[in-house]
This record gives structure tokens, sequence and C-alpha cells, in this order.
């Protein structure tokens, strides 16, 4: 069908009289052959399935917009390009041919994606949690773990494929939730691999909170209970006892795989692929292919979860980018935004749209009723329904509403403002109609998701939210944003490798930057480094680095340099540096910054640190083999998560692991006869690092697993020796190991960025790094505009992480610098000097300083420009003489009025 | 029993693991253990003597020989090989069992496997029965007569011993022949309703080969190729292992 014609109405799909499976929903279901993959698509347009098409012709009758071509081929397109990126992404691991999993053959042994498909709203169920084959709520749900990953035996997938603990985590969370009564959820695995910014935390409440179990075991064999479709699962459980469970279904947790046709791809194009089909790049080049002007991203690169590829994508674009930064500003098609009509003087026309959101809503609140209910409200002229208002065809729908009804006032009652206001103003936007003519009710993630046991007294406050929300419309008025130039220099700060790979991409594509690092000179924690994983040398890296970073004269490097004064706004930041050793101050103008402080191996108090020197840690390790080898070393314990996984750092240290991995493999190189203990909890070698572990393995490092609550101990010897003890986790036997030297992989703790955070107003977790606007959608972007992140700042990662995000964030940076001027919210604070009593609660309250005591005129001002618009002062404005635009006092007394109306 | 500490670090010294890594392709993979457990999750002798092959090949890495050699857990595995059929790493651990059982004296090796094997090294039978060639065609020629007079349909029944030129070779289960000859039965009726042209051989017709579980490497051979050259004499293309 023509994706321009198509309006996404659906009438051949209904009329279709094929059906077929539905790949999409796992063959849970069936589709027509006239068929949209799901309700979101874009572009929202159908298609035929050849295959399963009879050509009976009756969707072409049928069809008013004339989109069917049945004659459609296929045709080859050429298109000149200065470079590619591969992002083909891979396909989940087909367990079909592990017999002893019965998938395919008991009907409740689903995977991970079909689990997946169940619990979507959009999904075969509409998110109720079934099972396939009695379509009954399961009681129990068992997720078994590494199905296609780290296992060399029946599907020689060696890599681990890095989201799955994750993803089961999150499903048997979802699953609790979606079904209200008790469900046993239980998690077999071998190491829990929760080691991303927060996932530490999101693991222990799935564990602690949700009660989801976590059983360190690989099942064997999976057989079904004849009479009930339940699955029987034996299992020797951490004590040596073989135990057996039964469950109502079983969820392989299958890996990532690249397909077969990306591998044909890679061929055509030339582009070199390691062992395991996955795009071989070098850690220091994290996205570029084999050949040269081709970049990759996402899991082609290497498995990986959703922030990692989206940062990943950005850095391909950035490299992509540089390679025809020339071309810049060719070639461009800009939106044609309408000139705004004057409603000024116009009564409320107000248009209401509710969303059922698939079921997220419309499965509690009985929507055509609120849309009813809606109709009748001062100045409502038109309502709808929509199954997702935000889908591209009902914007086309809204807008043909706005101007057939004459609206000039949209309220949209669905999710969240934060995520979807942006669009829906574009919206009125694009029909001539002032943005902030626009008012949002959230009647899912305050409403829907929250009163889901009680639909009718959620139906009841969707109505007053609607009402509350057409009370506030009525009263918005049309505002002006401002426009203000950028200012195209840059400021980084932090040079490490992040920080210098970010300005290194800026000043390739010709902006000015300015590189603060507070050392004497350049390098960061990767001076103290040697070697990667992989055996990529560092240091050589290092030196290559600077020296570009140094020769490149867009790039002005200011070293021993501190931050002491900041101000401005995105697009026209004004930073004040005290550099070198005299202090010297200078101010710099800049559009941007990213920030790229780092992180620092932490200094443990644990087992002798302080009191042994044979008690050191994997960084000094790393230093120990460089200088003097690993000659004289008989015996090494290595002792994972040290200051990380604990009650002080909840988090995750990421890196830990690998670098026990590495430094235990060094000393076998150096020393084969050495014996080498790690002494572990998870041991997280995520995605390709797996093979360093299995290789650690082969080489006779052995591993014994310790938890949180028996950990081990370290006491030295009378002949000088360390003894080290622990319980065996397989024997259950204590073992007591005599070693010359005790390596502690202490985990990483953030840079001291307090003085930096509170001069530039920039926010941290609690673990002092810092955070992103989005975690999956903006995993580069401050909240603050303009403002990026890259590197170990954001949290604990390897060099090659800190490489694409540094890119990453140069690539979100010129997407900034490269325009001109931007528009800025018409939200600001305004004061009516005429009832100020100049008391300056505001001057002291603002947390961003901008309102100013104007001594010649004697009045107080705000800087529209650079107010943040969060409305501390007009809160605190004792006199009531501030007024937040769009959020005035009485646009915000309505809706409490229009609540009470109706009683509560 | 509050068991002593196990002892590890210091100076490398060599352990069985590594004696029995020499002798596999691949080393068997026995360094790769993940202790996923996946083995005794599906071992029939898991939890005899509280022990599985998790920590069967446990001890072996952690170079608890004389644990290893003592436990008498190396005779209850079946070496039915379902730990290597799932195991993540295709661990051989049946091989790690059988090296240790060959490292055993011989007279110490249990009692039963130990006369079973010595028995079927006796005479050219193959039989852990003890049985001579001579008594094993007896029982197949009187059991066959037997067959064919009470059932007419089957009064063309074959059960040919050393017939040559077969297309297959059967061996047998030795204690059929001598505790319950009617089981042999059925299976002749099988291949002679299909037609197959089959012998069995009156040397190396004992199907089941003791020494092999015994870990006597020279006894097993021999059986072997006992067998093996008695089915190449008769110029039979199939050998059909009834065990």
């Amino acid at each position: 069908m023509d994706p321009a014609k198509c309006t996404g109405c659906g009438e051949c799909a209904r009329h279709c009289p094929v059906a077929a499976v539905n790949e999409i929903n796992q063959g849970f279901d069936d589709r027509r052959a006239a068929y949209i993959e799901y309700a979101q698509a874009v572009p929202l347009a159908y298609a035929i399935d050849p295959d399963a098409c009879i050509g009976c012709g009756l969707c072409e009758n049928l069809c008013i917009a004339k989109a069917v071509k049945y004659d459609d081929i296929e045709r080859e397109t050429t298109l000149k390009v200065g470079s590619v990126v591969l992002s083909a992404g891979s396909q989940g691991y087909d367990p079909s041919g592990l017999d002893y999993l019965g998938y395919g053959k008991y009907p409740n042994v689903i995977t991970s994606q079909g689990f997946e498909r169940i619990l979507s709203a959009g999904g075969p169920y509409y998110g109720h949690v079934m099972r396939p084959l009695d379509r009954e709520e399961p009681k129990s749900i068992a997720w078994l773990q590494c199905i296609g990953s780290r296992d060399t035996n029946r599907c020689g997938n060696g890599y681990c494929s890095s989201v799955c603990c994750m993803y089961a985590v999150k499903e048997a969370m979802i699953a609790k939730e979606h079904i209200h009564g008790d469900l046993d959820c239980a998690v077999f695995n071998m190491d829990m691999r929760t080691g991303g910014k927060d996932y530490e935390k999101y693991f222990l409440r799935g564990r602690d909170k949700a009660g989801i179990r976590f059983v360190k075991a690989r099942v064997h064999t999976i057989t079904e209970v004849h009479e009930t479709g339940d699955l029987k699962l034996q299992y020797t459980d951490e004590t040596g006892e073989m135990q057996e469970e039964i469950f109502s279904m079983v969820v392989l947790s299958v890996g990532l795989k690249i397909s077969d046709s990306s591998v044909d791809l890679a061929k055509r194009l030339g582009v070199e692929l390691n062992q395991y089909n996955f795009v071989a790049t070098n850690p220091f080049a994290p996205v570029t292919t084999s050949r040269p002007g081709i970049y990759t991203c996402g899991v082609f690169q290497g498995p990986k979860d959703i922030p990692g590829s989206v940062t990943e994508a950005s850095a391909a674009a950035c490299l992509a980018g540089t390679d025809i930064a020339a071309a810049r500003g060719n070639d461009i098609t800009t939106v044609e935004v309408p000139a705004e009509i004057d409603v000024t003087e116009q009564e409320p026309r107000i248009g209401v749209f509710v969303c059922n959101c698939g079921i997220n809503i419309g499965g509690i609140v009985d929507v055509p009723a609120v849309a009813e209910y809606a109709a009748a409200l001062p100045y409502v002229v038109f309502t709808d329904q929509n199954l997702f208002t935000c889908s591209q065809d009902t914007q086309e729908q809204i807008k043909e509403k706005i101007v057939e009804h004459k609206l000039n006032r949209l309220v949209v009652a669905s999710c969240s403002p934060k995520t979807h206001e942006q669009m829906f103003m574009e919206t009125l936007e694009a029909c001539g109609i002032n943005r902030y003519l626009f008012e949002m009710a959230n009647i899912r993630n305050q409403n829907s998701w929250i009163h889901s046991n009680n639909p009718e007294a959620a139906t009841a406050k969707a109505k007053d939210l609607v009402r509350m929300s057409v009370a506030r419309a009525a009263r918005l008025k049309t505002l002006k944003e401002k426009i203000v130039p950028i200012n195209k220099q840059g400021l980084v700060i932090g040079g490490g490798v992040a920080g210098m790979n970010a300005a290194l991409r800026l000043g390739q594509q010709g902006f000015d930057i300015v590189l603060v690092e507070k050392e004497a000179r350049l390098g960061g924690f990767a001076r103290k480094l040697h070697h990667t994983i992989e055996g990529e040398d560092v240091q050589a890296y290092l030196e290559k680095l600077v020296q570009e970073v140094t020769a490149n004269e867009k790039i002005k490097v200011l070293t021993e340099a501190r931050i002491v004064g900041f101000e401005g706004f995105k697009g026209n930041f004004a930073t004040d540096i005290e550099v070198g050793p005299e202090k010297k101050l200078q101010t710099v103008k800049h559009g941007i910054i990213i920030v790229a402080t780092g992180a620092k191996e932490y200094t443990p108090k644990e087992f002798l640190y302080a009191d042994s020197d044979r008690v050191i840690t994997q960084v000094e390790l790393g230093d120990r083999l460089e200088e003097k080898g690993a000659a004289g070393l008989d015996s090494v314990v290595m002792i994972q998560c040290v200051g990380s996984r604990n009650d002080e750092h909840v988090e995750c240290s990421r890196i830990c692991c690998q670098n026990a991995v590495k430094n235990a493999l060094h000393i076998k190189t150096l020393n084969p006869d050495a014996h080498v203990y790690v002494l572990y909890r998870d041991i997280r070698t995520y995605g390709l690092l797996e093979e360093y572990y299995t290789k650690a393995r082969e080489k006779g490092v052995i591993f014994i697993r310790f938890d949180s609550e028996t950990p081990p101990a370290v006491k030295p010897s009378s002949d000088g020796d360390l003894l080290v003890t622990i319980k065996d986790h397989i024997l259950r036997r204590d073992v007591e190991i005599r070693a010359d030297l005790v390596t502690l992989s202490a985990g990483m703790v953030a840079e001291d960025t307090d003085e930096l955070s509170s001069i530039m107003k920039l926010n941290r977790n609690p673990d002092g790094y810092f955070i992103e606007a989005h975690v999956k959608l903006r995993p580069v972007d401050m909240p603050g505009e303009g403002i990026f992140l890259c590197g170990s700042a954001h949290g604990p990662k390897l060099i090659s992480e800190a490489i694409s995000q540094a890119q990453a964030a140069a690539s979100r940076a010129t997407t900034f610098l490269s325009k001109s001027e931007i528009r800025l919210s018409a939200i600001t604070a305004k004061v009516n000097t005429d009832n100020c009593v100049k008391c300056l609660t505001c001057v002291r309250m603002c947390p961003f300083g901008v309102p100013a005591f104007n001594t010649k005129e004697e009045v107080i001002e705000i800087n529209e420009a650079i107010c943040h618009g969060c409305g501390v002062c007009a809160c605190v404005c004792p006199r009531q003489t501030i007024q937040l635009s769009f959020y005035e006092d009485d646009q915000i007394m309505c809706k409490i009025d229009a609540l009470l109306a109706e009683g509560m | 029993m509050a068991e002593e500490a196990i002892k590890l670090g210091g100076k490398k010294k060599s352990i069985f693991l590594d004696q029995v890594k020499e002798l596999l392709p691949d080393g068997g993979n026995l360094n790769l253990c993940l202790t996923c457990g996946a083995c005794s999750s599906g071992c029939p002798a898991t939890g005899l003597e509280n022990m599985d092959p998790r920590k069967y090949l446990r001890m072996a890495a952690l170079g608890m020989d004389e644990e290893l050699k003592s436990s008498l857990w190396t005779w209850m595995c079946t070496m039915c090989q379902r730990c290597v059929y799932v195991c993540p790493m295709k661990i051989d651990i049946p091989q790690l069992v059988f090296n240790v059982r060959a490292s055993w004296p011989r007279e110490d090796r249990p009692k039963g496997i130990l006369g079973s094997c010595d028995m079927a090294l006796r005479n050219d039978s193959g039989s852990a029965m003890g049985t001579p060639p001579e008594d094993f065609r007896f029982v197949v020629e009187d059991v066959l007569e037997e067959y064919q007079e009470a059932q007419p349909e089957f009064k063309d029944m074959e059960a040919p011993i050393d017939k040559q030129g077969a297309e297959f070779f059967l061996n047998q289960n030795s204690r059929e022949p001598v505790t319950e000859p009617d089981e042999m039965v059925p299976l002749w009726k099988i291949l002679n309703l299909v037609g197959a042209n089959w012998t069995y051989g009156s040397k190396g017709w004992g199907g089941e080969n003791y020494c092999l579980f015994l870990a006597d490497n020279e006894a097993w051979e021999h059986l072997t190729r006992l067998t093996a050259k008695q089915a190449d004499d008769l110029g039979c293309k199939t050998y059909l292992n009834t065990e």
C-alpha cells in the first residue's frame, strides 16, 4: 500500500477475509493479511502480506484513499551519501533447538519476547497476564536466564547478552503489578548482571520489596504436568539439595543474536564482523567499523541495553556527521508554521480529547463517559476519544477538528505533560493557534495506573481532572516566546578521556571549545591504567589523544583550572575560571556545556588495606604487574565488590569484575603457575567481556562466590603471608587460602564535584554522579538545556563506553550549536512593581539568582531570558505581586474551584 | 562432624584434574565450570554419598585429590552423560569420573563390576555371566525351536549364529540366555517380520561391557575388538548394539 496515501483508518484490515499468524505478538494471536504491525507504527500505514493475501480485491474496493497497490513491487533506489551508520540490531535467540526446555512442545513455556507481548496493552491478551494454554492467570512464573547466551555447548554463543537480567527483573515486577493476587516469581540465574547506573537498586527493589525470588541454579530439564499444563522444574539449590517446583508458566530469557540478513549486509558492505557476528570495533573507536566512512551502533556493535544503544546512536551520528561537516546547512527543509491567529478577543472554544492509551486508561476508566461528561462543561464545543491520542494520525485528526470547530483552546486528557506537552503544543501551532493555549489532564499516571482496582472511582476522578483542566484552559492567555542568539563556543569540563574526546569531536566540526582541567595535565583517571582487557595500550592512546587535542587550533586547554562563577542560560552562558598556579581569573562565554568530571578508585577501609602493603587495589596491582611482572607471586586472592553493593554504596561499580579478570589473566600470562582466586558475588562480565571470564577459568583461575552476609576475612599469617578465609559456595566448606597478595576490587567513586555542582546548579544523585535528562531517551543530556554529560561523571564505565558517550555528547552539542538562535520558553515570572515593597524575598529565594534590585529605578527586575520558570518567587512573594505566566494565580485557583464545585 | 578447612594457595602443585585434562580433547573443558548446577539438576546420582557432579568437579578443581579418589560416588555415576548434554561449557564430567575409577587399584574396585568384567574375560563370548559360546548356541537353538512349534505363524523364524554375509550383527545382553531366555524372542520376531538379514556371533555376542564401567582400559578394548572382529569376519555391514 502507498504509505503516502494510507490514512491508517484500518478499513482494509477490518474487512480482509484472510487470517495470518501475528508475528509481532509472537504467534499468540492472528492478524489479517492487510495489516499494520502495531498501533504506534511510524509511518502509520497498512501493508499487504503477500504470503497470506488471496488477492480478492476487497480492500482495494473499500479504500477511500486509493492507497492499495496490488501491483506494487520491490524497487531499488540509489542514494548518494557521505557516510553510513549500520544499526541493524539483533533478534531474539530461538530456543527451539534446546529440546530439554520443551519450547514449542509445551504451550506454557514461552520466550521473554513472547512474555513482553503478553504484558503489552497492544499484545495478544491486551495486557492481562494469561498463559497460552488455557488463558488462565498464572499463579507462578519461572524465568530461566542465559538461554542462548553464555553457552558454548548448545548454542555456541559465548557472550553475555547484557540485557536479560534486567528485563527479567522488570518482567517479573510488571507481572506482579498486573496480577493483583499473589504471583510467585522466580528467576533462575548464574549471576545477576545488574551493573548499569542505578540498576542495582532496581534489582534490590525487585528482590526485597516485590519479593521476586532469585535462585542460583540452571535448570536441567522442563517437563509438563499433563493434567494441568503446569511445568515441573528440577534443580539443585545452592546447598546442593535437589528441589522440585511446579510453575504455571516458564519464561525463557532468550539472548540477543545477530540475524543472517545483517551478516549478509555487512559482507556486502565489506564490514568486518567478529566471531559472534557483531561488528568488529576497537575499544578506542567503539563505533568505527573496519571500513572508513561506515559507523555502527546498538546491538549490532555488541550486546547492550537501550541507554547504551541510544548513546552509541548519537556517537555514530557524531562521527558520520564529522565526515561531512563541511556540507552542514545544505538541503535543509524548514517546517512552515502558519501565521498565528489572534484569538485574544474571542470567547474560549475548547476541544477536549480523551485518550484510551490502549488499555492503560481505557481498561480502567470509562473513557466514553468522560468524553461525554466533558462535552457539557463550559466553553467546550467539541470532544472526542482516541485509542492513542499521541499517534501521528490522531494529530492530523486533531488539526482537522481545530479548523472545523474553530477551536481556540485544546485540552488533552491522557498522560504526562513531561513527555507529551511539546508535541500537542506543536499540533496547536500548526493550526495557527498559540501553543500556550493548551492544557493536559493526567488521567493515566495519576489516575488509571493508581486506581486500577477501582474503575468507578477512577472514572469519577478522571471527570474531576478533566473539569479542572477545562476550567484552566478557559483562562489561558496567548504568550510570546523570546528568540535569542546562540554563542557557538563550547565549554568542556574535565580533561580525561571523555572530556578530551568530546572536545576533539566538536573541534573537528569547527566549533571553538574551551577544555577545563583541574589538574596540571590532561588525562584524568586513565593516567593510572595500562591496558584494556582486549590488550590495547591505554597510555599510547592517551598520548595520541592529548596530542590531537592540543594540536587542534579550535580547542583551548586550560589546566589547573577551577570554575568559580557561572551565569547565563542555554546558548548564552558565562563561566568564571581561575587558571594556573597564579589563579588568573578569566570569563568564558559559551553556548553549551559538556560535563566530564570523571570518577576515581575508592580507597578501601576494608580487609587490612590500611595496615598491610600486601593488600592492594586492582589499579595498584596493574602498576605492580607493569613494573615488576608476576614473578614471585605464587598465590593472589582478589576480593570483589569492595566499596560497592554495600550499605554505603548500594550501586555496582560495573567495571571491577572485568578489571579483576583482566589482571588475573595478566598474572596467568606472566606466571602460569601462580594461583589466582577471585572471590565474587556475581561475575558481571557483560557482553563480549564474558569471553575473558571464560578464558580466565580456562587458565585455571578459581572463582568462589560469597554473599553480602558471609564476606571473606583476611588476616596475616605468622610467617608474613596473608590468610583469606571464605566458605566455598559449592562444597559448603570453609576454605583457607594462603596468599602473598590480596587485591581488592575497589569500586569507583565520583570525583568531588560539590563546589562545581553548586556553582553551576547541576543535579547529582546521592552517589555524586550527575543525573541525565532521561535514562533511556536522553542519556547524555542533562535536564538543563544545552548541558550534556559523558564519561564516568555519569556513572562508572569502561574507556570504550566513555568514548562513545563523549562522542554522543559532542553530537548532541552539535545539534544545539548548529542553530543560530533559539526560542525561549514564555513561562517566566513577572513583577508588578506597583505592589512590590522591595522586601527582596524573591532575590533571596530564587535558586538561579535571577531577580535583581535595580538600584537606579529602585525596582525588582526579573530577566525573562534567564528565568527558569520554576515559580519559586511567585510562591514566596508576600505581596503576591509576582505572577508566573502560564501558571498565573487565577489559572491555578480556578482548578481548585472547579474541583470543589462538584463536591469531593 | 566439623570438617577441616580446605587449604588452598601457596606454591603450585600438580593436581589430578590437570593430569586428566592432558588425556582429553580440549581438556574435557574441565576448567570451565560456571558452577551453575545444570549437571547436578539432571543427574540421577545427585544426592548419593552427599555428592553430585558439580561438587565432584569442584573437588577436582580445588585439588582435593585424596577426597576425590576416595569418594564412593565415583562408582555411582552411570556415565549417562545427561550432565554433558546441557552443560553450557560442555564439560566432560563422565570422563573425569572414568579416570578417577582408573586410578583405583583394580582389586579395590567394586566387586560386582569387577566380577562381571573378569567373567567376560574367561572365554570368547564376552559375557558377564561367563557363558561359553556353545552354551549360548544351545539355548538360542532350543528356544527358537520351541517357538517355531508353539507359534505356527513363526514357524519359519530364524535366530542364526555366525551367518556369513548377514547385513546386521546383533549382540545380546548376557543375562537373558541364562535367566530369562524368552526375553530374547520379541526382538527375533520383529527382525523376522521386517525380513532383516541378521546374525548373532558365537564369539563376542555379550553386549554389555562391564570392563568399560570398571575403567579397565585394556580389558574393555579387548572385548570391543573381540566382538567387532567377529562382525567383520562374518562380513556384516551394520553392528546393532542392543545394550
